[in-house]
């Protein structure tokens, strides 16, 4: 089931994607956001499993049967925060308004020399993370990531701001969380996102939206060892050029007591899927998980 | 099979304690047998526990720019090697 989101090759080709960044780049945001309209109608023609995800997952968040318009807005959503990576790639934050709420909470934490684990989710922008460095400072940050998911993208945003393989640790490795527990020793921030499964082996099974599915142990269990405090981030995109910065104290320590160490894994993670919940609800179109997140389609085969 | 040296055992003993491995015991570790993904499984995770075990038990921080670090974690008999060298 690890497979579910690996399998998922991202669509679309080198090419294209430059013309979008040449035009992003030279025609600006407003001129740049006239191309969601055929991407997102491209991806509605022919996405019919990412549109089959989409409905499933709408009906649930909306409350109410999803229709066609609903797949294209949330489409439309998604491509919309993609095409804002490239300005914040290319350092234009002027583009955005920004709704922070508690900007100070992890700026606090930090003036304390603490690392900590800033927890997010593929609902809305992680990105948006490095525009919120600049309003304020720059965030000593270092994201977890598989690069092999999207090398593309990668390779186009690398492109756009060299700095950002600096700013990321490989996942895969024998040594990624060694590198990892290094940032936070230092008192810097890791940056994970607790919603894909990584590894078929580290699971547990938690309550989304009604229904039972799988999340990866991997985060809380990254906390326990790391003995660090956890706060959650999501930043949430609203339409036009708002965005809305929400961030969490999660929790100071993850303990998973000897013993009731599954059970204890289980009540962490299932907290962590709440407040997805929670926010997936407030913003339901920023689900950027396409793909079938209940694994209803391997349960039925 | 080539038997483990007192000190691999040693080692083994420390990956199954730290590890909480319940299906292997340290005998059980072959020291030439890679311990990640298709050998014994383990995962990265389990290298962060492995490697603050290894300090609390032997005083060796493994550093993550250690160009090596692969390497080490790649058998028992490296691992072994890399602490009797460092300790």
């Amino acid at each position: 089931m690890s497979k579910r989101w690996q399998g998922q090759v991202e669509r679309g080709t080198t090419g294209a994607l430059h013309l979008i960044l040449w035009i992003a780049l030279n025609l600006g945001r407003f001129m740049a956001r006239l191309i969601l309209y055929p991407i997102t109608l491209y991806f509605l023609i022919t996405g019919s499993a990412q549109r089959r995800a989409s409905t499933d997952y709408l009906n649930l968040t909306l409350e109410r049967p999803a229709n066609l318009l609903d797949n294209a807005k949330h489409i439309h959503t998604f491509s919309a925060t993609i095409l804002d990576r490239v300005f914040l790639m290319a350092d234009r934050y002027d583009y955005f308004d920004l709704e922070i709420h508690n900007h100070k909470l992890i700026a606090e934490h930090l003036d304390a020399n603490r690392g900590c684990i800033l927890l997010g989710s593929h609902l809305g922008s992680f990105e948006i993370l490095r525009a919120t460095a600049i309003v304020k400072r720059e965030l000593p940050l270092k994201i977890l990531m598989y690069p092999q998911h999207n090398e593309m993208m990668m390779q186009v945003f690398s492109e756009l701001n060299p700095s950002l393989s600096d700013s990321i640790i490989e996942l895969g490795r024998p040594d990624t969380l060694i590198k990892a527990q290094e940032v936070v020793d230092q008192g810097g921030i890791l940056g994970l996102l607790g919603d894909r499964v990584m590894d078929a082996n580290k699971t547990v099974q938690c309550q989304f939206l009604g229904r039972e599915t799988t999340f990866p142990q991997g985060p809380m269990l990254l906390a326990s060892i790391m003995k660090c405090p956890v706060f959650l981030f999501f930043g949430l995109y609203l339409g036009g050029n708002r965005y809305q910065i929400r961030m969490e104290h999660f929790t100071d320590r993850v303990e998973l007591e000897r013993g009731r160490r599954e059970e204890m894994l289980q009540i962490w993670t299932q907290r962590y899927a709440d407040r997805l919940e929670f926010y997936a609800r407030h913003a339901p179109y920023n689900w950027f998980n396409f793909y079938d997140f209940w694994g209803r389609d391997d349960a039925s085969e | 099979m080539e038997s483990a040296s007192p000190t691999e055992l040693e080692v083994a003993q420390l990956i199954v304690e730290t590890l909480n491995l319940e299906d292997v015991t340290a005998e059980e570790i072959e020291s030439e047998a890679p311990l990640f993904r298709d050998g014994l499984g383990l995962d990265s995770i389990d290298a962060l526990e492995l490697s603050l075990g290894i300090k609390q038990k032997y005083g060796i921080q493994l550093k993550a720019d250690d160009e090596n670090l692969t390497e080490i974690f790649s058998s028992l008999s490296k691992l072994t090697q890399y602490i009797v060298d460092n300790r």
